[in-house]
């Protein structure tokens, strides 16, 4: 016991290894503990005070949550609606993105800016006014509404990432393609558009979780005919804070791991920051 | 030729178009229709009497003030830690800052709705840090719920890993080659700090408080799910305006919001515009 007082480790590790410990140690407390216990709650069957490890594990409220028919249906709603959204953002983003990239015309920087507007109004606020104009078009409850809702908010990263990509890709290489009597288009598409591929990838992992995880939008513009896992999570913390919560959850966490896991080459701070204007 | 010459500058228009047409309907028409519903009044007519409200309302206005405040103390704790977070990240090659390299992103993907049930099983006043300090004899509540501080810890669980992502992408344009020159004439880690790397950075400060501004300005899940019922954050209060039928006071609301954050805009609009004009320069 003696060994693991603070005061041994000091010792042992010397002044900047102890405080690096102490930061590591900080980070991991402050942002993984929470998740973690996010983690163990959803396999506890009885967790009642003071027990810091669930008196009985199980899977009882796993139960719970998949025989929720809408429970389950709203999982399928969820990826098919981030895949939409997803591509949808791909062709109306990369165009643009390749125009902020390569040319200069007369009203770029205000185009750059009105990016930034949608981010300056309060989401709410953009919500309940495009909330109204929708149900004057009949687009409340539909797919259509929700899709626009969420590509809104990948509009910014989808378009700034993708073109900071497009910028690094050199010009002499287009040219040389163009020279071996390639045309505009397949220069685009065998040159530019690989080389650019790395970047456009990480916008759209963006694209996807951040469709994902929507809920507010989605509560005021689908509810009750489109009802995503967050929106479900919503109606689920507010009644079974406890049990079924980290149950959903972890069942919402388990694809964003996986496709940071598998994106992980691609996606740093570098490759993020385009998407707000840093790099 | 003169064909080409047209098309080529109607090009870039056609490509922006598709953009163009999804922010003039959802962004600028619906922001418009907001601004003129803004000065209607309830009872008909024009006026400023929703504007007023905001400001005459004794309860609305502390809830301005608070939210100002529990904004600007996020702002600063996040871009502070974060920026010697971001130092750490950069300079430092150990295991321990490599490994928090690769954590750290990680919060930034996570939903807001876990990430709040998640830190809420935490800090509540049955929750495990409570549990915990039982087993020691003590009985810590850490009294975090329903406060401004519980929205405080959550907004940095949600910004300091943003805030660090965008501030490591800057300090990693700063070339190795230059601080050991700076070192090697003789100028300590202090004051390469102060002289150069600050200096250098600091654009990249201003944006990302920018965006920590703006997004925690209007936030809802947090403060909905662990925020106190007086004073409450402007984003409940104008959810709970519209709730209550009052389209023209969310509007008004949404508007001052918006004015708001366009002050914290400004600064970064400021820092891009000065930033092109250096790349002219430099062709």
């Amino acid at each position: 016991m003696k060994l693991l007082s603070p005061r041994a480790f000091y010792y042992i590790l010397g002044k900047k290894g102890f405080f690096q410990y102490l930061l590591f140690a900080g980070f991991l407390i402050f942002f993984y503990l929470p998740l973690m216990n996010l983690c163990m709650l959803a396999f506890a069957d009885k967790y009642e005070v003071p027990a810091i490890i669930p008196q009985e594990f199980g899977f009882k409220w796993w139960g719970f949550v998949l025989e929720q028919r809408s429970l389950v249906s709203s999982i399928s709603v969820s990826f098919f609606l981030a895949i939409i959204v997803t591509f949808v953002s791909l062709a109306v983003c990369i165009p643009a993105a390749y125009a902020l990239a390569r040319y200069e015309f007369f009203g770029k920087r205000i185009f750059l800016l009105s990016f930034l507007l949608s981010n300056a109004y309060p989401r709410m606020g953009l919500y309940i006014s495009i909330g109204i104009l929708f149900y004057k078009l009949g687009l409340m409850g539909t797919l259509a509404g929700v899709v626009i809702i969420h590509f809104l908010n990948s509009m910014m990263f989808m378009t700034w990432i993708p073109s900071g990509a497009f910028r690094s890709v050199y010009r002499q290489q287009e040219e040389s393609a163009r020279d071996a009597g390639a045309g505009p288009i397949r220069t685009f598409f065998k040159v530019t558009l690989p080389l650019a591929t790395p970047g456009i990838a990480v916008a759209s992992v963006f694209t996807f979780l951040s469709s994902l995880e929507e809920a507010q939008g989605t509560l005021l513009v689908g509810f009750p005919q489109i009802k995503t896992m967050p929106v479900e999570l919503y109606g689920v913390i507010m009644e079974y804070p406890l049990t079924a919560g980290p149950v959903l959850s972890l069942i919402l966490i388990i694809p964003t791991v996986l496709v940071l896991f598998f994106m992980r080459k691609y996606i740093n701070a570098d490759s993020l920051s385009g998407g707000y204007g840093v790099k | 030729m003169m064909k080409e010459k047209v098309f080529g500058k109607i090009f870039p228009y056609l490509l922006i178009l598709p953009s163009l047409v999804i922010l003039a309907g959802v962004v600028f028409y619906p922001i418009a229709a907001s601004l003129l519903r803004s000065f209607e009044l309830e009872e008909g007519g024009l006026g400023l009497d929703n504007y007023l409200y905001f400001f005459t309302d004794k309860i609305q206005r502390d809830n301005i003030i608070y939210t100002l405040q529990v904004v600007m103390i996020t702002v600063l704790l996040a871009v502070g830690v974060s920026y010697f977070l971001a130092l750490y990240l950069r300079f430092s090659n150990t295991w321990t800052s490599r490994l928090i390299g690769r954590l750290y992103l990680l919060p930034r993907f996570i939903p807001g709705l876990v990430a709040v049930n998640g830190m809420i099983t935490v800090i509540r006043d049955s929750g495990l840090i409570n549990r915990i300090s039982r087993l020691f004899g003590l009985e810590i509540k850490l009294g975090l719920m329903y406060n401004s501080k519980g929205i405080i810890l959550m907004n940095l669980w949600f910004n300091i890993p943003f805030a660090t992502m965008l501030l490591a992408a800057a300090l990693s344009k700063i070339q190795n080659s230059s601080i050991e020159a700076a070192r090697d004439s003789g100028a300590g880690k202090l004051q390469i700090l102060r002289t150069m790397i600050l200096p250098l950075t600091y654009r990249d400060i201003f944006i990302t408080a920018t965006f920590v501004f703006m997004s925690n300005l209007g936030s809802f899940t947090t403060p909905y799910l662990m925020g106190g019922n007086n004073p409450q954050m402007l984003g409940i209060s104008l959810y709970s305006q519209f709730n209550n039928g009052h389209y023209e006071r969310a509007a008004a609301l949404s508007v001052i919001m918006f004015l708001l954050s366009l002050l914290s805009a400004v600064v970064y609009v400021y820092t891009n515009m000065k930033k092109s004009e250096w790349e002219k320069g430099n062709g």
